[in-house]
């Protein structure tokens, strides 16, 4: 008998961060399976529960090279984020998964990859810019554009310190503070003021929706073709496996399908998320 | 009778005119012996309305429709929308008044009164016709519904076959117009609560057994609600999500909410689920029995808001709908409101 | 393996078929509907079709996942329960219904195999019946490449030829089901043959509403996403479930938590239907919805049967059984809505 797609695994809690704090905290989770787990690309979720509360589907963000744990950081937005925001490093969760598609990074051999984030869209393509970063003989230039509305909401602060010794990071708020000296503008604007040049680049962008359409507008002025921008779609999803019916933007799942999409794929699809 | 060429000639008028945005009627449908709700903004296609007694929906519900949608509109427009109103339906529009849902400048009434008749219940009929297939009605000048099945055409008086809401109803002329068609001739029933007082005389036991068997029929398409026009609730009990979440919502309102009844299809859920409705719909559920024509399954649904009607009627001697200028009943308190269901 | 059973001998097949749960049509309060039956005594088999379709047998309504606890730790504690039903024999299925549980099947299998589904999907015998007269005025199966009289999806398709059934064992299981009352099946004449073809070609001319060329709305489909005729094709939707959760192919599904005890934590976790028809089926918990209207939503019913299916599966989602026209309490009516896609600009 094949394994039940609906059971969760248990996995521990074994480290948690937080990143941000106020009413959309956000909280970075470290997780190792209590027995056998699953190993993942790229780009995929996890479909994770609470027992009581139900379940939440979050992208991994750590490298598929992580061997010791699964990453997810969680904005706390609903009943689950909520209760997962509850738990404490020692508990109990349940995890499903992998699901999804990947980014297709074997393609981006020797490519220049531009990372381009907002606010938790760090998230998602963090385990890109983590594997990258581990193999970056494999690449080009890297780079990191990141965002925030102010300088409390900047997720991962320390890693991103830590990788700028190595690739340029570009970071902005959305206004004015008195010690930020960086960008003060939005992630689309930072971008079209750095102008990353398209030459052998790949761009890899997510974050709030109106961001990422704004993003892409900007990188097509800089001369980006639509195969050369990547982004993550999300809806709201129940299965995970392209059962329930609820994800879909036209005849593709994202929870299955999805949730990684080219520019060129996308605009095929209706607008529905 | 309703003239029908009057109430197109009326509502082609105000279409014209530009004075209503559209006009809510009826027309013969492809699907069902029954009427289907249209929404005319063609003056040339006010011909097609119809007025008979198929035209079982109460279209007070696309008045609520029609400000849920302005509300979504960044400039809607404002004028009010035009609609056909049966007695019952015209108590509707007064709930809806009474509560402040909607102004009466929103609503154009053209009122048609049901006179002695009122509209059919297909059930009864297929009842009458002993299991015959019957295809397209017409309605002769004699009050008869005739009726083509696979043994040629038969007729019965419409009168044999109207329902129950019809048979009760405590409002066969509207209350409450702008525009008045056919004779006012208001009568009331001999046995408002006929059929109440009938299922009154069962036993606890018996009654038990009944709503037992009854809604665990019930599929939770929620037909019942979506078609009643006082269900304009943005938010309710039995949804997953919390329709009113804005940007603002905090994570912790959302969380906090409380899964009042769960959604799995069980007697306990299903009785939850249909005994919140009825009790939300005291003293504002005029009988268009609606909820109950609906069912897919059949459930008797309105019996549960009869009921409560009657037990409205007596305490309180209230009647919804019929008075926009009285208090709605459970917005307001009396001295001598009797206290002795409350324990 | 085709056969003849003579209907008188039908009660007695029926009681050699131990160890089945049986369900036929049953007439209840006006309507009718699948209902265990002991044995063929006051068997009506000329039924209209049921209200709902025996999907409900193989995806329930109401399916528990696991069950969900605590150790005296504090560990949570699942318990997988997958369905084991007893051997289930459906009388009486229309063959647009048969037709649905394949469209079902292509769902519920793929990459992704569903164990609760199919676990009762195999324990589940289709015994289908030839619509000799159509069971609803609004049939239209021959419009979605079906028949009054098809096999697909069926163990067993009975025909009434008069006072037999003709009886047409399509599967193993199907010819199971025979060879437990053997002694009463006998072979079919040359005319049993052709009173068979007969009725067949007769029903399919019975069949009265009809959506000419569908071939021509799924490339349609495709580009009409944002047309005005949704919106007013959704003007007098009341945004309920009937259409979909009497529909026999539609399988969209809620997972949900209920919690029997808070301490120590107990409870289900369920898969129930659940409808796109539904504002917060596609709500996301940020208060954003991609389908925020009627019309996107009842755009969604359309191209998910009639285009997004059919670019995945090559099939039609639907099987013109009618029974989201004859029961919506508007008139929608999905011929008439195709009708117009097909000859729209």
């Amino acid at each position: 008998m094949a394994e039940n797609v609906y059971i969760p695994k248990l996995a521990k809690i074994i480290e948690i961060k937080d990143e941000v704090e106020g009413a959309r905290a956000i909280r970075t989770f470290r997780t190792q399976f209590l027995e056998d787990g699953f190993t993942h690309d790229c780009g995929q979720c996890a479909m994770l529960s609470i027992f009581g509360k139900g379940e939440s589907m979050i992208s991994i963000s750590s490298s598929p090279l992580e061997k010791d744990y699964l990453q997810f950081s969680i904005l706390k937005s609903g009943r689950v984020t909520s209760s997962i925001h509850a738990l404490q490093e020692g508990d109990i969760l349940g995890v499903r998964g992998p699901y999804g598609n990947s980014f297709p990074i074997k393609k981006w051999k020797g490519k220049n990859l531009i990372f381009i984030g907002g606010g938790i869209g760090l998230a998602p393509i963090w385990s890109v810019l983590q594997t990258a970063l581990k193999h970056k003989e494999n690449y080009g230039k890297l780079s990191l554009f990141y965002g925030a509305r102010t300088s409390k909401d900047i997720v991962y602060k320390e890693d991103l310190e830590e990788i700028r010794k190595d690739i340029a990071v570009h970071l902005s708020i959305d206004q004015e503070e008195p010690d930020w000296n960086e960008f003060v503008g939005f992630v689309p604007v930072n971008v079209l003021d750095k102008k990353p040049s398209p030459k052998d680049a790949i761009a890899i962008t997510c974050g709030p929706p109106i961001m990422i359409k704004f993003v892409i507008t900007n990188l097509e002025a800089l001369g980006f073709k639509d195969d050369q921008i990547y982004t993550t779609v999300e809806n709201k999803m129940k299965c995970g496996i392209g059962k329930c019916g609820r994800c879909n933007i036209g005849n593709h799942y994202v929870c299955k399908d999805g949730p990684v999409y080219s520019w060129a794929e996308l605009k095929k699809l209706p607008q529905e998320y | 009778m309703v003239n029908l060429d009057e109430l197109k000639k009326e509502a082609k008028r105000v279409l014209e005119d530009g004075k209503v945005k559209y006009v809510i009627g009826y027309v013969k449908s492809k699907a069902s012996n029954m009427a289907a709700p249209a929404f005319v903004t063609d003056p040339e296609e006010i011909e097609n309305l119809i007025w008979d007694p198929t035209c079982v929906q109460n279209l007070t519900k696309f008045i609520v429709d029609e400000k849920k949608r302005k509300a979504q509109q960044k400039k809607p427009d404002t004028r009010p929308v035009a609609v056909v109103s049966k007695g019952c339906d015209s108590r509707a529009i007064n709930v809806l008044l009474q509560e402040k849902y909607i102004e009466r400048d929103d609503v154009f009434i053209l009122g048609v009164a049901c006179e002695d008749l009122g509209v059919i219940d297909e059930k009864k009929l297929a009842q009458k016709l002993k299991g015959k297939r019957f295809g397209e009605l017409t309605f002769d000048d004699k009050k008869n519904v005739v009726a083509t099945t696979t043994d040629g055409t038969v007729k019965v008086p419409v009168k044999e076959v109207l329902a129950e809401r019809c048979v009760e109803c405590q409002a066969n002329t509207p209350l409450i117009y702008d525009v008045f068609l056919g004779e006012e001739d208001r009568r009331k029933p001999d046995a408002p609560f006929a059929s109440v007082e009938k299922m009154e005389s069962l036993s606890n036991k018996e009654r038990g057994a009944f709503w037992q068997e009854q809604l665990s029929k019930c599929v939770r398409c929620y037909a019942c609600r979506s078609t009643c026009p006082m269900c304009y609730c943005d938010e309710c009990v039995v949804d997953t999500i919390n329709f009113a979440v804005t940007p603002d919502t905090t994570a912790q309102e959302k969380a906090l909410r409380i899964k009042w009844i769960e959604r799995a299809s069980t007697k306990s859920e299903n009785f939850g689920y249909h005994l919140v409705r009825a009790i939300h719909l005291v003293g504002r559920c005029i009988d268009c029995g609606e909820c109950e024509r609906v069912c897919p399954l059949d459930i008797p649904i309105r019996f549960l808001n009869k009921k409560l009607e009657k037990t409205a009627k007596e305490l309180f001697d209230y009647e919804p709908g019929m008075d926009t200028e009285k208090p709605a009943l459970v917005a307001s308190f009396k001295d001598e409101d009797p206290e002795e269901f409350i324990r | 393996m085709d056969k003849i059973l003579e209907k008188k001998s039908l009660t007695n097949w029926l009681k050699k078929l131990t160890g089945y749960d049986v369900y036929a049509p049953v007439l209840k309060d006006d309507l009718w509907n699948y209902e265990i039956i002991s044995d063929g005594d006051n068997l009506e088999l000329d039924y209209l079709n049921t209200v709902q379709a025996p999907k409900k047998f193989i995806f329930p309504q109401v399916e528990n996942l696991l069950d969900f606890g605590s150790s005296d730790e504090g560990t949570p504690e699942i318990t997988e329960t997958l369905p084991q039903p007893n051997p289930t024999v459906i009388l009486g299925v229309r063959p647009c219904d048969g037709k649905a549980v394949i469209l079902q099947d292509l769902v519920f299998g793929g990459e992704f195999t569903d164990p609760y589904y199919w676990n009762r999907r195999n324990a589940t015998y289709l015994v289908g019946l030839t619509c000799n007269t159509p069971p609803s005025p609004n049939c239209f199966c021959t419009s979605v490449d079906g028949s009054p009289h098809s096999q697909e999806g069926l163990d067993i398709l009975l025909t009434d030829l008069g006072t037999k059934y003709f009886v047409e064992a399509l599967t193993d299981k199907g010819r199971k089901l025979v060879s437990a009352g053997q002694a009463l099946f006998k072979a079919p004449t040359a005319k049993d043959k052709k009173d068979l073809e007969q009725v067949k070609t007769g029903s399919e001319k019975k069949i009265k509403r009809q959506i000419k060329n569908l071939k021509k709305v799924p490339p349609k489909l495709k580009d009409m996403f944002d047309s005005p005729l949704w919106d007013e094709e959704a003007m007098s939707c009341l945004r309920c479930g009937i259409c979909t959760f009497l529909c026999p192919t539609c399988h969209c599904f809620d997972i949900s938590d209920e919690v029997t005890s808070s301490l120590p934590l107990k409870g289900h976790r369920i898969r129930t239907w659940d409808t796109c028809q539904f504002p917060d089926f596609t709500m996301h918990s940020s208060g954003h919805n991609p389908r925020p209207d009627k019309a996107s939503r009842l755009r969604q019913r359309m191209l998910h049967k009639f285009q997004y299916f059919v670019e995945i599966h090559k099939k039609y989602q639907c099987t013109g059984c009618g029974r989201c026209v004859s029961l919506c309490p508007v008139g929608i009516d999905i011929i008439e809505v195709l009708d117009k896609v097909r000859d729209y600009g």
